[in-house]
């Protein structure tokens, strides 16, 4: 029972969408079970922030390392949702959108999330330049051809790329950066994309099959667990 | 120098991140802790009223008169209810169910997804002429390298990815050959994104002396 | 300069065709037709169509312009789509711009019958209404022939899958190569153990509808089985609590296989933030203090992907990623010590378990590469000697090959 119900559930589930996609009265079906997951994970959010209330909780009153940030996480939480589920200042009042601009609630996202998430995302500037300085040291071939592909990209897109190879005669363009440029993206940028594409639908397939077939079962757990 | 409370609040959250370039610092721990539980109750407040009370109230009962009540959204909320079984150890294996739902539709949903868009129809986008010609029906020598390069391509590139035969001798070769074309596909990504990254830098920085400062123009 | 005598007897006898044509169209649409106020030609041959393959909830409605709707003149200004039912009130339902002639009803009811009439609408208020057609019934069709090829395509594919695992089932031995990335993990797990530090695995940022989270907590239990049998310290800090949970009892389970089930503890998998940079932020602080020996990335990855991998590589750890994204893959050859590329992350469950069964499943999609590379060498070949010689037969293999492939 604790492991052939949700086989057969994993089983009926998978294979009636399989089904659907050739039946018109059917294909519905895929747009309605995507509700079904957006409802569940409502649900499975309920355990996520009791995990992180409880996690948080037990650095305070433990006293772990760091703990006085334990306190900063909690508060910044539950001020979040107080003032998100109780529409606090929402000029449209309990049925006003939740995210309504001059809410608190959007300020939050405004002035918090909006700059610090783009911080963190721009950090990755600096991960670019060291990832390429590590990638430029790396003395095998394939890492040798990346750069010299990511190389071109990179100067085909500034004037200083055209600048660079503009002395090359007119019959020999082809090996002028900007030309370069666009020959690798159509051409061998192109090939690899469609061998992996090619090779994730096979990939995806094959252990779909496996999860929906029961070979592979390690979501259903083990019984007795 | 702005004297908005937001952007002020907003640019030392800024800054805190960017210390951590430094090393990691009580500045940065603060900034990375409010950001943490700012963002969980974010999300949590959206998706309780986009997904509890948008998809699954009102699609239940819905508010305008004429619209067909989806009383099918009911097992939904049962499966979710079930999840919360976790919380009593002895049943928790019941979320099992819920968690099989999710796996057995995102399994028979990718599965024709991926072998549509990613399969078939790429397959049917490579058969093309290895000799082309121009529009005005002269041989085109660029255009028929180019899609000579994407047939090596895709086919090397699959080879490679072969599992049940071993990389050695003609075969092998042409697996490194596949490789090759990997690896430029995988540094045209690579630079493409490089590109685009920067701007994302030059935001923040425009945000910071800008916005906040208020010395550039 | 006067016209030749023969080109003029040719210029009048065009103009008599013409004119002849013309009193018959408007002799026929004055017939068939009730002009209204302002007397505007209305369209003719009104149609309707039921659409092919679908769960009957659409109609096309077709006609022929009217003669008063001449491209570049702006006499007609628009088309007025009317339908009754039932014999009840006749109703506007959607109105196109002059030019047009086809309309597309999607608020129709599989047991309706429909009546349609269109109406020409001039710039100077007039209008000019057809007659109304038949009354139709909008059709469901239960199966879509028009996926006919896709259907075989599946059974094909799926057909060599199972069979491969059904003669792996019976016994009969398998080569599979070896994967460099899934050959370290023992190598990255002793590692850890050895440095008494922790493992961390992180499987993405997305939660599990989407089939790369699934492979990765696939992997995750192979991994976390040898991760009991070492007895290491694991940490899987999640951005979606569905992912935690199904996590923890992933864990949970490999635990109980390696017999160590007093080693789980539900803290392994902790629920950070749905928020993706919330999730990095608390993540590479993680790395920074904690300094894990070695980070499994794998799953689904967007931008963080290179925050992620680079602050690992930083910290000194031995990292296996693995994403079917391709725009983040380089960053992860760049900044890993090894990446499964795309369908090596599907894969890897099946290598890391080294059961028949699995293994037979990559065989099954090697003959599904097979084919695709068979299809498109034959494909291209065809293309290639229709395009050289002219070939209306090489043409017709191309077309009807391409046919059948293509699927949108």
């Amino acid at each position: 029972m604790n492991r052939t119900l949700p086989f057969l559930l994993t089983f009926i589930v998978g294979f009636t969408i399989v089904i659907a996609t050739f039946s018109p009265p059917l294909d519905r079906l895929a747009v309605d079970t995507a509700v079904f997951f957006s409802i569940i994970a409502v649900f499975a959010m309920i355990l996520g922030g009791g995990n992180l209330v409880k996690i948080n909780l037990v650095k305070i009153t433990r006293r772990q390392r760091d703990w006085q940030f334990a306190i900063v996480t909690l508060v910044g939480f539950f001020f979040v949702l107080i003032i998100g589920l109780f529409k606090v200042g929402n000029p449209g009042g309990v049925t006003g959108q939740v995210d309504a601009p001059g809410t608190p609630f959007f300020d939050v996202y405004t002035y918090v999330f909006v700059p610090v998430g783009a911080t963190m995302y721009s950090l990755l500037a600096f991960f670019i330049a060291s990832a390429s300085y590590r990638a430029f040291r790396a003395k095998n071939r394939e890492a040798t051809i990346l750069l010299i592909a990511a190389s071109i990209i990179m100067l085909g897109a500034t004037p200083f790329g055209t600048m660079l190879t503009a002395w090359i005669p007119d019959s020999l363009d082809i090996f002028e950066v900007p030309n370069l440029h666009f020959f690798l993206m159509s051409s061998p940028n192109l090939a690899g994309q469609r061998a992996i594409m090619i090779g994730i639908a096979l990939g995806v397939i094959s252990y779909s099959l496996r999860v929906l077939l029961g070979v592979e079962r390690s979501h259903i757990g083990k019984d007795g667990g | 120098m702005s004297l908005d409370i937001g952007v002020w609040i907003g640019a030392l959250l800024t800054l805190g991140i960017f210390s951590f370039l430094y090393r990691d610092n009580p500045f940065y721990k603060l900034c990375e802790s409010i950001f943490v539980g700012v963002s969980a109750g974010y999300w949590f407040c959206v998706f309780f009223f986009d997904n509890m009370v948008r998809k699954f109230y009102f699609g239940v009962f819905p508010s305008e008169a004429g619209i067909e009540p989806k009383y099918f959204l009911i097992v939904g909320a049962v499966l979710g209810a079930l999840m919360l079984t976790r919380l009593i150890p002895s049943i928790g294996w019941i979320s099992r169910w819920p968690l099989s739902f999710i796996v057995g539709a995102t399994a028979g949903l990718y599965m024709m997804l991926f072998f549509v868009s990613n399969g078939l129809n790429q397959v049917a986008d490579t058969m093309l002429p290895l000799y082309r010609e121009t529009a005005g029906g002269d041989f085109d020598p660029a255009e028929t390298l180019g899609t000579i390069l994407v047939f090596i391509g895709t086919f090397t590139g699959l080879i490679y990815f072969f599992f049940s035969k071993e990389h050695k001798g003609l075969f092998g070769g042409a697996a490194r050959v596949g490789i090759f074309f990997l690896m430029v596909t995988f540094g045209a990504a690579f630079g493409y994104t490089v590109m685009s990254r920067m701007s994302l830098l030059i935001g923040r920085m425009d945000f910071l002396f800008r916005d906040w400062l208020g010395l550039l123009g | 300069m006067p016209p030749a005598p023969g080109a003029r007897s040719i210029a009048s006898g065009g103009r008599v065709l013409i004119l002849t044509l013309t009193l018959i169209t408007l002799t026929s649409s004055l017939l068939a037709t009730d002009p209204g106020p302002g007397s505007i030609a209305p369209p003719t041959l009104i149609m309707v169509n039921d659409l092919d393959y679908d769960n009957g909830e659409s109609l096309t409605i077709s006609w022929v312009p009217s003669l008063d709707d001449v491209p570049g003149q702006s006499e007609v200004v628009a088309y007025r789509i009317l339908r009754s039912s039932g014999g009840g009130q006749e109703a506007t339902i959607g109105t196109v711009l002059a030019g047009e002639s086809t309309f597309v009803d999607q608020s129709v009811n599989r047991d309706s019958a429909y009546v349609y009439r269109v109406a020409t609408i001039a710039a100077n208020g007039g209008e000019g209404y057809s007659l109304p057609t038949d009354a139709v019934v909008p059709n469901r069709e239960w199966l879509n022939w028009d996926l006919v090829w896709l259907f075989l395509a599946c059974l094909v594919l799926g057909g060599s899958v199972v069979f491969f695992i059904e003669t792996a089932r019976r016994g009969k031995k398998l080569f599979v190569r070896k994967i460099a990335g899934l050959e370290a993990i023992d190598e990255a797990i002793g590692r850890a153990t050895e440095m008494g530090r922790p493992i961390l695995y992180i499987p993405g940022i997305q939660d599990m509808d989407e089939v790369e989270t699934l492979a990765s907590l696939t992997i995750l239990g192979k991994v976390s089985r040898q991760i009991a049998d070492y007895d290491t310290q694991l940490f899987m800090p999640v951005a979606r609590s569905l992912v935690m949970t199904a996590g923890r009892e992933t864990i949970k389970t490999s635990y109980l296989e390696a017999g160590r089930a007093d080693a789980f503890n539900e803290d392994m998998v902790r629920y950070i933030t749905d928020e993706q940079f919330g999730y990095v932020a608390a993540v590479d602080g993680y790395m920074v203090r904690e300094r894990p020996a070695t980070i499994f990335l794998l799953g689904a990855f967007f931008g963080e992907s290179l925050v992620l991998a680079e602050m690992g590589n930083s910290v000194g750890a031995i990292q296996i990623a693995g994403t079917a994204r391709p725009p983040q893959i380089p960053f992860f050859v760049a900044a890993c010590d090894y990446t499964l590329i795309g369908e090596e992350l599907f894969a890897a469950s099946a290598y890391l378990s080294g059961e028949p069964r699995q293994l037979g499943s990559l065989k099954g999609q090697d003959v599904g590469k097979g084919i695709a590379m068979a299809v498109i060498l034959i494909g291209v070949a065809a293309a290639t000697i229709a395009e050289l010689t002219g070939s209306g037969f090489f043409a017709g293999v191309v077309s009807t090959l391409q046919n059948v492939f293509t699927t949108r």
